[in-house]
């Protein structure tokens, strides 16, 4: 039988991805006005390093949920710690690179975070979820 | 180094707010598992939707790092 916090998991998802594209389409476009083509450039890689962050993290409790107690732990945490190492790594390669604009990149980042979080709580809030789960 | 320099530093303090934006929320993130994972330990029939409760916290808990992280881009 299906786990009914796999419904919430999956809905969040996949509306993380369609903000994550609305925000590259719009992104994208602010961007070509504001800095050109590395405005452009900025946007899609902003919003889709973000994307993959809250994405990750939502599979990475998803996936835990599955495992024994210790399991999701590590699962969630290691998650984590793999995630903020590799945007680490990213963003200190793509700070010197010249096909990023600044401000578009960080605006594109944070428009992202704050729309996923929005989304989650939504998706939270909204979602019918049974007291007894498992 | 002259008389008043006694602790002189070169570097990129960036690389000091990295740490600092790492910090936090990994305490942060932490916190919200272990209170969790507590919580499942004594009412194991309610794991589904602590975990749920759960992810939301560590969503807001994360955006703070991912906010914190990408700040170089703007400051620099």
């Amino acid at each position: 039988m299906a786990n009914k916090s796999e419904n919430l998991y999956k809905k969040a998802i996949a509306l993380s991805a369609i903000l994550m594209l609305i925000i590259g389409v719009f992104g994208s476009g602010i961007g070509l006005m504001v800095a050109g083509m590395a405005g452009v450039y900025s946007a899609l890689i902003g919003a889709a390093v973000s994307a993959a962050f809250s994405i990750l993290t939502i599979l990475s409790i998803w996936i835990g949920a599955r495992l024994p107690l210790a399991g999701f732990y590590g699962m969630v945490l290691g998650g984590w710690l793999v995630k903020v190492l590799l945007f680490a790594i990213t963003l200190g390669m793509l700070q010197g690179a010249d096909f990023i604009s600044g401000p578009v990149f960080f605006f594109a980042v944070v428009t992202s975070v704050l729309g996923g979080l929005a989304i989650d709580s939504w998706v939270v809030l909204t979602g019918r979820q049974p007291i007894l789960d498992n | 180094m002259d008389a008043v320099n006694i602790a002189e530093l070169s570097g990129n303090i960036a690389v000091v707010g990295y740490g600092l934006a790492a910090i936090g929320p990994g305490i942060g993130v932490g916190l919200v598992v272990s209170k969790t994972i507590e919580s499942i330990a004594r009412q194991p029939e309610l794991a589904g939707k602590l975990q749920v409760t759960m992810w939301l916290g560590i969503a807001f808990t994360e955006a703070l790092a991912l906010i914190g992280l990408a700040t170089p881009f703007i400051f620099s």
